[in-house]
């Protein structure tokens, strides 16, 4: 009798909890473990001497870098285009300089300066379609109203992007700044005729906010003395990014301060 | 970048022995943690079920009448454990003893209290279930990442003897290796012993309360067998 309530598997009463809870144990664990190591990965800045073509792109994609441009763009273009092409052939000089001037104000009063040329519109970097109607005023003082209308109707449509954008381009920003000192770089880069396809040497190059490289060191050789004190020449013949001076010093300091590059020459023929 | 070593590419990468290593560790582990909180599930359980049943049983219920809705709970699937599981067994004795004339108070007692302590020590032995594992993980899980440590360690010193080139790359990632199957070890057998202290003692403090549940339900039973015997004795 008694054992008809012993029998009773006492068990099965507690199965799944704790096989969830082991499951879930050992997967947080491998996930912790697994997530970590990947995230301690230092960013770091391939070098390898690029075709020219690939070269020409690497340029222009650093100068569309803003990505908030296009946004604004695929509205305002349409009233600006027609005026252009029907009254002023003069004009279009000064307008597709504009337009690349455009893009810059919205990201940063940052971005612009870099992209090279573009001082004119830096004054008023918040209103970022503002810049962009004020152009066209000297030109079309009629189309300027009904323009100006439509920007605002745009503005507020589009009011709430900026910031979203703004955050974003700061990656970008930086990004781009990764591709042009990886260009400068190799630009003054000449591999040793020793060099082989294969080989691999990381510098840290230590910068100041002004731009000045004001240390380069081997970190990991490639094992080739004369390759690696080329990849260290071209490092000290680029000498300085002052370039660099743009960028904002939180993010200089989180990506720029130490960089990391790594030269690996491909594509060599012989 | 890919030079990076990551964990799994390490544990993946290892040597048959040392992986076969950590992954006995990693099922030690997992069985017991399963136990863990399965335990500990078990054991919140009792503690519940104790303080249910000696509220109630204390509460002056006729103990027929406990006696009873436990035959209706058990009836509808539930299983009885812990401390009404000893009281059932004691009460089903002492009834059954009791409708036979010729036993004397003492032998009725008697009786009841040796089922209850069968019944205490079945209790006694489902508290204790799966413990032994836990012990022996926490004891012998350190001694096997330890062994495949050393194994890993030996292999990758062989290695070195080999090669013409002795650097510290060489035997770093096999050492590295290495060392995770003790990581494994410690990993396993911590929780295994703090989790078996801590259950130990429980299972003790469940068992004093089972113990002194006896003698007070069979002080208690004594008083019912004298009376009954007393009552039948004028009767007769």
């Amino acid at each position: 009798m008694n054992t008809s309530i012993y029998a009773k598997p006492v068990m099965p009463r507690i199965v799944v909890r704790p096989a969830l809870a082991t499951i879930m144990i050992h997967g947080l664990l491998v996930l912790l473990l697994t997530a970590n190591w990947a995230s301690m990965d230092r960013e770091r800045i391939k070098v390898k001497p690029l075709p020219n073509l690939v070269n020409a792109r690497l340029v222009d994609a650093s100068d569309l870098q803003p990505k908030p441009k296009p946004k604004p763009e695929p509205v305002k273009p349409k009233p600006q285009p027609k005026p252009e092409p029907v009254k002023p052939k003069p004009e279009p000089k000064p307008e597709p300089k504009p337009e690349p001037v455009k893009p810059k104000p919205q990201p940063k009063p940052e971005p612009k300066p870099e992209a090279v040329k573009p001082k004119p519109e830096p004054v008023k970097p918040e209103p970022k379609v503002q810049p962009e109607s004020a152009k066209p005023t000297p030109k079309e003082q009629s189309n300027r109203d009904a323009l100006a209308r439509i920007a605002q109707e745009e503005l507020s449509s589009v009011s709430n992007e900026p910031a979203a954008e703004l955050t974003a381009t700061v990656d970008e920003i930086s990004a781009s700044f990764s591709a042009l000192i990886q260009r400068t770089v190799i630009s003054y880069w000449s591999p040793p005729p020793s060099a082989r396809n294969g080989m691999e040497c990381e510098l840290e190059v230590r910068l100041v906010p002004t731009g000045e490289v004001v240390g380069v060191r081997v970190i990991r050789s490639s094992g080739n003395p004369a390759f690696d004190s080329s990849a260290e020449n071209a490092v000290l013949k680029a000498g300085a990014f002052p370039e660099l001076q743009k960028l904002p010093s939180a993010e200089f300091e989180k990506k720029f301060r130490r960089l990391y590059l790594i030269f690996r020459p491909e594509d060599l023929r012989y | 970048m890919e030079e990076q070593l990551s964990l799994l590419d390490l544990v993946w990468n290892a040597t048959f022995t040392v992986q076969f290593v950590m992954a006995t560790l990693l099922l030690a582990s997992m069985v017991s943690w399963y136990m863990i909180v399965n335990r500990y599930l078990y054991f919140r359980d009792a503690n519940d079920e104790m303080y249910r049943f000696e509220e109630r049983f204390w509460s002056g219920i006729d103990l027929s009448q406990l006696y009873r809705e436990g035959n209706e709970r058990s009836a509808d699937g539930f299983a009885i454990l812990g401390m009404e599981s000893i009281f059932r067994a004691g009460f089903k004795e002492f009834s059954r003893l009791a409708q036979q004339p010729e036993m004397d108070s003492e032998a009725l007692v008697e009786g009841a209290r040796r089922s209850m302590r069968v019944a205490v020590m079945r209790e006694e032995e489902r508290l204790e279930r799966h413990l032994a594992f836990l012990a022996s993980v926490g004891s012998t899980s350190p001694y096997i990442g330890l062994f495949g440590t050393v194994w890993g360690i030996m292999h990758s010193f062989r290695g070195l003897a080999n090669s013409t080139q002795a650097t510290l790359a060489t035997v770093a990632p096999g050492i590295s290796e290495a060392l995770i199957a003790t990581a494994m070890g410690l990993f396993a057998a911590i929780p295994a012993v703090l989790a078996y202290n801590r259950f130990a003692s429980k299972v003790e403090v469940l068992n004093n309360r089972y113990d002194t549940f006896v003698d007070e339900f069979s002080g208690i039973l004594y008083r019912q067998a004298f009376a009954v015997r007393t009552r039948e004795k004028k009767a007769g």
